[in-house]
């Protein structure tokens, strides 16, 4: 075996798992200081990430009590991974769309499993891509309020962002809620004219818009969009 | 049946006139940026877009809820501290949580007293029934790959293999499971590994 070998197969057994306790402990203390080790671990995790992706996913409890849920934006969040149902929706979308603009979306809704009086959260990411203005949506269910706080959207001179809905009961046609005015602050609209069932199941989207919005009081300009699913179960 | 379909694409036709869509993967990166930015929010998204397979992995070492259920909070508060060090360069998002994930279940149940061989349920068949639909459309291609050189492995080396990575079996419960000394099962892994190194190739970080 050449040198080569030897870490290939220790950084293989690292990854693998196969190694006892202390092997383990000095594997993890020597690829600190052995570059060549820690490509080795790199390589072998992308080598046989295959087989984890091909593990059932397991619907994992609340972060409600543990050392997460400290780090959650609202305490009653109790996320749920829609991304299945998301994405053949979406491709079935992609496929409707027209080639005018290429975006990239993600949208993960989050849910509370038990009905609670206040604190039903809806968690939505909009953006185009890992590069773009993105914004990050919540919307609590039960006050029907909105929240939007873009990120990395930089102020756009002479354009502005402007929020839709759009929703089945009304045909799908956007209706704007309004214009986002700051980039880098909250922008927070009522919902309240809304139904709670309507909203759930809503489209939103964001496009960008000449200065004062879109003329016509339709999405004009590039638009990214995501929509808060009601998990299955 | 057709008219609800209809329906239900109609708002998103509305505005995907506008846009085309792509699926969500590569939009980790940005949930993980934003949590290293301590962006809760994002770290709430990150949460509901990758625990439930995280978990999967983990219950499968661990077995017991309980535990797996702890482990699991520590893989999540490892990734909301170290976000700030994935480095893309160094391969997908999901394959860095993995890689957490993984060796934190795994030093656990290498300090524990090993699980029993009771406990080890028959390796799975590796065809679709396991996947996630998901992951099916991305990774088929890297998973069809991985199989054929598995395949290429004798038979009870593929289970081996197997039997470790998703089961975190230890050389000893792999002995006891094929009978063979751990000395044995040593040089089993050793070749397997390298056999599959220079089948999947040797740059692929």
């Amino acid at each position: 075996m050449t040198e080569r070998d030897e870490i290939d197969v220790l950084a293989g057994e690292y990854v693998l798992g196969t190694l006892d306790a202390a092997e383990r402990a000095a594997a993890d203390a020597a690829r600190r200081r052995n570059p060549a080790l820690e490509a080795a671990i790199v390589a072998w995790e992308a080598r046989l990430q295959p087989l984890a992706d091909a593990v059932a996913p397991v619907e994992a409890p609340s972060p409600l009590q543990g050392k997460v849920a400290a780090m959650l934006p609202v305490a009653q969040l109790a996320p749920r991974l829609a991304l299945e149902r998301y994405a053949l929706r979406w491709r079935r979308a992609a496929i409707a769309a027209s080639a005018l603009a290429a975006c990239l979306l993600l949208a993960i809704a989050v849910r509370e499993l038990s009905p609670r009086p206040a604190g039903a959260t809806y968690v939505a990411v909009l953006q185009k891509d890992d590069a773009s203005p993105a914004f990050l949506l919540t919307v609590d269910l039960d006050t029907r309020v909105l929240n939007v706080r873009p990120v990395a959207a930089g102020s756009t001179a002479g354009k502005s962002y402007q929020l839709w809905i759009a929703m089945e009961n009304q045909g799908g046609v956007p209706q704007s809620l309004g214009l986002i005015e700051t980039p880098g602050a909250v922008t927070q609209r009522p919902l309240a004219r809304f139904d709670r069932a309507s909203v759930e199941r809503a489209t939103f989207g964001i496009s960008l818009e000449p200065a004062g919005g879109s003329p016509t009081g339709r999405p004009t300009g590039p638009a990214f969009h995501a929509r808060l699913i009601r998990t299955a179960g | 049946m057709v008219a609800r379909a209809e329906v239900a694409r109609a708002p998103v036709r509305g505005l995907s006139r506008l846009a085309a869509v792509r699926p969500a993967a590569p939009s980790l990166v940005f949930l993980l940026e934003r949590t290293a930015a301590e962006d809760r929010t994002a770290f709430s998204a990150l949460y509901a877009a990758t625990s439930a397979k995280l978990y999967g992995i983990i219950l499968r070492i661990l077995r017991r809820r309980d535990i797996a259920d702890e482990i699991l909070q520590e893989v999540y508060v490892q990734i909301w501290e170290r976000a700030a060090y994935y480095d893309a360069a160094k391969g997908a998002p999901i394959t860095w949580m993995v890689a957490i994930a993984r060796n934190r279940a795994l030093d656990e149940v290498r300090r524990k007293s090993p699980i029993s061989i009771e406990d080890t349920p028959e390796v799975m068949s590796m065809s679709g029934e396991e996947e996630h639909p998901l992951d099916r459309v991305a990774k088929s291609q890297e998973l069809a790959r991985l199989n054929g050189c598995l395949e290429a492995l004798d038979s009870n080396r593929r289970e081996l293999v197997l039997l470790a990575y998703r089961e975190g079996m230890s050389r000893e419960a792999l002995g006891r499971r094929f009978s063979r000394p751990p000395a044995t099962i040593k040089s089993w892994l050793r070749r397997s590994l390298l056999q599959l190194r220079d089948c999947l190739g040797h740059d692929r970080a």
